[in-house]
């Protein structure tokens, strides 16, 4: 199956993540707003402090969670209306090292559409162990190139706090999103993510590298 | 079409996704590696290109047969052998019992009250030969139990061999060996590969590295690279590791 052309690969539409506590005085505990667009293939390189919404946003992105407002487009297909089991062959998110997949389920799957593609479009890598004595590194950024040459768009978190973090970054990455206390700011290359203040202030000495 | 293909195999357990999507090809006469860091779905992928597992999706076709999901032993009847992680001998038996046990017909024939199976010469020189083969000759009376482990599993590999198999998997025949044991190891897989198409799945790269004709490498239950040992280590980060400088020397 193929999707129409024009249609951008990831299109975030509104989307609003809000955590409460309490059941009558509701007090907000975390939000996480993102709005944007990415049209081609590309590896995006995700960084930000723990606790800022790098995770809540790839569950969001890959329909395992639920958001309060908004849609997440993969291909064209709105991935909160995909069946549950086959969400991962729009998005796929993949944890440190295992690999489980679960969905909050809000309707019976029969409900639900079929994916437009049979291999994931987006592949969300969520601080995957980088181990620079084994030489698997270089392994795994083959990975990336080859998914992006392969028309898939990357996105890999990092929370560098390490110089080889930031050389793996620079390697693989294109463009850059930065999260912090749940808002997304975006860089076209490593350069321009280091004109922001907040991220200076987040690598510290590993700026330099 | 190669020899052995897998294609687009998944495998899940539950909301465990263990198999991604692995396409894997395996040539006759060569010796194939599998590689991958812990959890990356080394020990599943080998369980469902044997048979032990069905796939939940994708196929695999040895020497043109399609074997998807056929039953282990139907698929050692087309002449795939494997070994096991954990060892699988009958410890009181000797070793050349062992053998005999797995050489084709031998228990079809053992149930028959007019066979003689110890006065069995041909099965007997057979099972030597096996022996010879990996290494054990002169250890054939004694019981599996008190064999060494590197023995043991150089035993192990006898039993696979006794099939006379096509083609032969070995899962990370290095588990528990020390640096001897494994060069030993590696000495007889590299006598074997001479005559047998194999493929080995192994954590230790080395050991790979220095047999194998292909690697692939496996992660996230996907194929994340193939190579020839010197095109995986002529990558950049390869060569900044240990397993560069093991490589160089």
């Amino acid at each position: 199956m193929s999707t129409p052309q024009n249609t951008p690969m990831l299109h975030v539409k509104g989307l609003r993540k809000i955590y409460q506590r309490g059941l009558w005085n509701k007090e907000e505990t975390f939000r996480l707003e993102a709005d944007f667009q990415i049209d081609k293939p590309q590896v995006v390189g995700v960084m930000g402090p723990n606790g800022s919404g790098k995770t809540t946003l790839f569950e969001l992105i890959t329909g395992s969670n639920q958001p309060t407002d908004g849609e997440v487009m993969c291909a064209g297909q709105n991935i909160h209306n995909v069946k549950y089991r086959e969400r991962d062959r729009l998005a796929i998110h993949y944890h440190q090292s295992y690999q489980v997949r679960h969905f909050r389920k809000t309707k019976p799957s029969f409900m639900m559409e079929r994916p437009v593609s049979d291999y994931p479009m987006v592949h969300l890598f969520d601080e995957p162990q980088f181990n620079t004595q084994d030489g698997y590194i270089g392994f795994m950024l083959d990975f990336f190139k080859r998914l992006r040459a392969e028309g898939r768009l990357v996105f890999l978190c990092v929370h560098p706090n390490e110089k080889f973090h930031v050389k793996i970054m620079r390697e693989a990455c294109e463009s850059y999103i930065f999260v912090q206390k749940g808002q997304l700011s975006f860089a076209d290359d490593y350069d321009n993510l280091l004109e922001n203040p907040d991220v200076q202030n987040y690598l510290g000495a590993l700026a330099a590298y | 079409m190669a020899f052995f293909e897998a294609t687009h195999l998944q495998k899940r357990f539950g909301d465990q996704v263990v198999l991604e999507d692995i396409t894997l090809s395996f040539e006759a006469d060569q010796l194939s590696g599998i590689m991958g860091p812990n959890g990356a779905g080394k020990s599943t992928c080998f369980n469902v290109l044997t048979g032990h597992y069905r796939p939940d999706g994708g196929s695999v076709v040895f020497d043109g047969k399609d074997i998807t999901g056929l039953e282990p032993r139907k698929i050692a009847g087309l002449g795939i052998a494997r070994s096991f992680q954990i060892m699988t001998l009958f410890d009181e038996f000797s070793a050349i019992d062992n053998i005999m046990i797995a050489l084709r017909g031998t228990v079809t024939r053992a149930f028959n009250p007019l066979y003689d199976l110890p006065g069995d010469s041909t099965t007997m020189d057979k099972a030597a030969d096996v022996l010879a083969k990996v290494g054990l000759k002169g250890r054939e009376l004694e019981m599996a139990v008190n064999l060494p482990y590197g023995e043991r599993r150089a035993l192990e590999i006898g039993v696979a061999l006794a099939s006379e198999p096509r083609l032969l998997f070995l899962d990370e025949p290095t588990q528990g060996l020390g640096v001897d044991g494994t060069a030993r190891l590696a000495d007889l897989i590299g006598e074997l590969k001479q005559s047998y198409s194999i493929v080995i799945i192994e954590h230790d790269m080395k050991f790979l590295f220095k047999l194998a004709d292909k690697i692939s490498v496996i992660h996230w239950g996907q194929v994340i690279t193939e190579g020839s040992p010197d095109e995986l280590r002529a990558n950049e980060w390869v060569q900044e590791s240990q397993l560069g400088e093991a490589a160089s020397c």
